[in-house]
């Protein structure tokens, strides 16, 4: 074969393949375009293994969706607030397993009110098998070392002591979720086991000062419910609030504003962060309970932005002089 | 050129053909996996490190010194646990933010226990904060109200309240949280923060030069707060110092932020009176001249503002004019050491 033959060889063997090379990458290309998914990733949980947390509300009653009673005594306050609200036998039928999820999100003592007073909780737990629950579950999930939240937050033994089955969470607890309307709610895996069986379902807990939030109250009780890394959620934390009060429908929140922690939250540290404000909350509708709680805090409704973002998704009202709330005294 | 013989020719393709397939399984298996991504479990790595693994702070003895920092008569009640950006929120939830906005490195806790009474515990942080300067800044604007100063520590550096104690050591914010207010775990405490002072090793060079820069009459000990980033809402005051002074009776806070140079002083200066006209602040007539056009009302409230060679000065919501004036020029007489030139004048 002359060079000059080979040369002309050469050169159709390289357009031949060239050409192919071409229609390779334009293959690709197009595969590429119709594989791409705008939407980004789906989770991997399947439609069908959603689960949808269950409606705990009571029905309402005209003039009883909120009440609250300034006094000293936690004990007594929580009584005069469910009486007034129309006693626990409204909130808790005979036979009932009731839910209390109590914020027990710190390892901390106590009396630095980052987490629900231990006798408050017990008192409850008391409370609700007085109404003739047959069970009470009193569960939240701390990410970091639950076990040391429950023990050292002083929840845990007096919950079990006044008769609280205390659950924590463990992985096979966890079931994924999706709020219907919600936008940051999607496949989402939440705290679920604890309160599939329970018929009732009460939120416990203290009135903070909040770094990212402005305020944690019973609203921001229910970010305890979320599992999977939820802190991506802090990037539009309003959002999540408010989605988590569209999401939980509670038979009773109870907001604690006997001693308020004003600076420093949501973990606080000193007890000269706390301020007594000798104040029980008690409603059915946690945003309300929640746009007086701020008043404690020396916040006003427009500087928490879920409470709006809450009652437009029609998860409460912010306006709670409109649910003409029970005002009481007891010493 | 020669051609490939057909026996080499055919096994190249069988070779081209089998890694084309390879690739090909691959990219089906990205694309399977990828439907079942999980934000919930990927979304952010913030896997525990283990403390052995790295530890906290090195001793000549290069281990973990937490445990060695107790205080005597107290035992480990838990193993130190370290925690890095990612994971911050696990142990301090919605404060993390604070922290990893201020250069926040790594958190060590650990809790120690009483011997003789296991309600006495203890818990000690230690945040990294990269620098002096971090820590001092995370720790300034969490300063309780009710502080009490230890002879312990330098006015600006250190208190403790009732059940805590709380101070920087170099780069490293510490906080020492107690389950009580009992004297016994106060004086633990104290203990463990002198362990802490004599044993965790910190560049002793590395200190805050601005904090020289207050003029020390009046000034109250260890109100001084440090902002690193936009200070009083107003976005581009980085670095702001603030400190309160009694003068006459009257509280007044003073900031101070230095900025590369003169002009940029200036400049920031009449932003920021920009910025409070904008949000509603009236010039106000000064009763020193010198003030005269950096002189606001704000809501009932005095707010003055200059610069002085390459710092801006203010008061910030003064109750009383005559005070926060006083307070001003106490400022420029003391920068007027640093430059002749009162730039903003």
């Amino acid at each position: 074969m002359s060079n000059k033959e080979n040369n002309s060889f050469g050169r159709r063997r390289f357009l031949a393949r060239a050409g192919k090379a071409g229609i390779a990458i334009a293959g690709c290309g197009i595969a590429s375009y119709l594989l791409y998914d705008p939407t980004g990733p789906r989770p991997g949980v399947e439609a069908e293994d959603l689960v949808t947390l269950a409606d705990f509300s009571v029905p309402r009653k005209q003039g009883q969706t909120m009440c609250i009673v300034q006094g000293p005594d936690r004990t007594k306050t929580v009584n005069k607030v469910i009486e007034l609200l129309g006693g626990i036998e409204r909130f808790v039928e005979s036979g009932d397993t009731v839910a209390i999820k109590p914020n027990v999100a710190f390892a901390t003592p106590a009396m630095l009110g980052a987490t629900a007073n231990p006798e408050l909780v017990a008192e409850v737990v008391r409370l609700c098998y007085k109404g003739g629950a047959k069970k009470v579950i009193v569960t939240d999930n701390p990410i970091n070392d639950p076990a040391s939240c429950f023990t050292l937050s002083g929840v845990g033994k007096a919950a079990s002591q006044a008769g609280g089955k205390v659950v924590l969470p463990k992985t096979h607890l966890f079931k994924h979720t999706t709020l219907t309307d919600g936008r940051l709610i999607k496949n989402w895996p939440i705290f679920y086991e604890p309160f599939e069986k329970a018929d009732k379902l009460i939120g416990i807990s203290p009135i903070k000062h909040h770094h990212r939030a402005g305020a944690s109250m019973s609203m921001k009780n229910w970010y305890g419910l979320l599992g999977g890394r939820r802190n991506v959620f802090h990037q539009d934390i309003n959002t999540i609030i408010a989605e988590l009060a569209m999401m939980v429908k509670p038979t009773l929140v109870i907001l604690d504003g006997t001693e308020v922690m004003m600076t420093n939250g949501p973990t606080g540290g000193s007890v000269s962060d706390l301020k007594r404000a000798n104040t029980m909350i008690a409603s059915t509708d946690c945003v309300a309970a929640d746009s007086y709680g701020c008043g404690l805090l020396n916040l006003k409704i427009s500087d928490l932005p879920y409470l709006a973002k809450a009652e437009e998704a029609k998860a409460g009202t912010n306006n709670y002089k409109s649910l003409n709330p029970i005002f009481a005294t007891i010493s | 050129m020669d051609s490939v013989p057909g026996r080499a020719r055919h096994l190249e393709s069988a070779v081209s053909i089998c890694l084309l397939a390879v690739i090909f399984l691959i990219g089906i298996g990205v694309f399977i996996k990828q439907s079942d991504y999980d934000m919930s479990r990927f979304g952010i790595s913030a896997t525990p490190i283990e403390p052995q693994s790295q530890p906290p702070v090195l001793t000549r003895e290069k281990k973990p010194v937490l445990t060695s920092l107790k205080p005597q008569g107290f035992d480990a009640l838990s193993e130190t646990e370290v925690y890095e950006p990612e994971n911050l929120y696990e142990k301090i939830n919605g404060k993390a933010p604070l922290y990893i906005d201020s250069g926040f490195v790594k958190l060590f806790t650990q809790r120690f226990v009483s011997e003789s009474d296991e309600d006495l515990w203890m818990e000690l942080f230690v945040y990294d904060m990269a620098t002096t300067k971090n820590a001092f800044s995370v720790y300034s604007v969490q300063r309780r109200a009710d502080a009490d100063i230890l002879s312990l520590f330098h006015p600006s550096n250190g208190y403790r309240t009732s059940n805590a104690l709380y101070f920087i050591h170099g780069k490293y914010y510490i906080e020492l949280i107690g389950s009580s207010e009992s004297g016994e775990l106060s004086k633990a405490m104290k203990a463990a923060a002198q362990n802490i002072q004599t044993s965790l090793v910190v560049d002793k060079a590395a200190t805050i030069p601005e904090l020289s820069l207050f003029p020390q009459e009046n000034l109250i000990p260890g109100s001084t707060k440090l902002y690193l980033a936009n200070a009083f809402g107003f976005e581009g005051l980085s670095d702001t110092f603030t400190a309160q002074y009694k003068i006459d009776g009257e509280t007044i806070m003073v900031f101070l932020s230095e900025q590369p140079g003169i002009t940029e002083a200036k400049t920031m200066a009449e932003n920021y009176r920009k910025f409070l006209i904008e949000n509603g602040a009236i010039p106000k007539k000064a009763i020193d001249q010198s003030l005269e056009g950096k002189t606001f009302d704000f809501y009932g409230t005095t707010e003055i503002v200059f610069s002085v060679g390459q710092f801006v000065v203010g008061i910030h919501e003064a109750e009383n004019q005559q005070a926060a004036e006083k307070v001003a020029r106490l400022f420029v007489e003391k920068f007027r050491m640093f430059t002749e030139a009162v730039s903003d004048e």
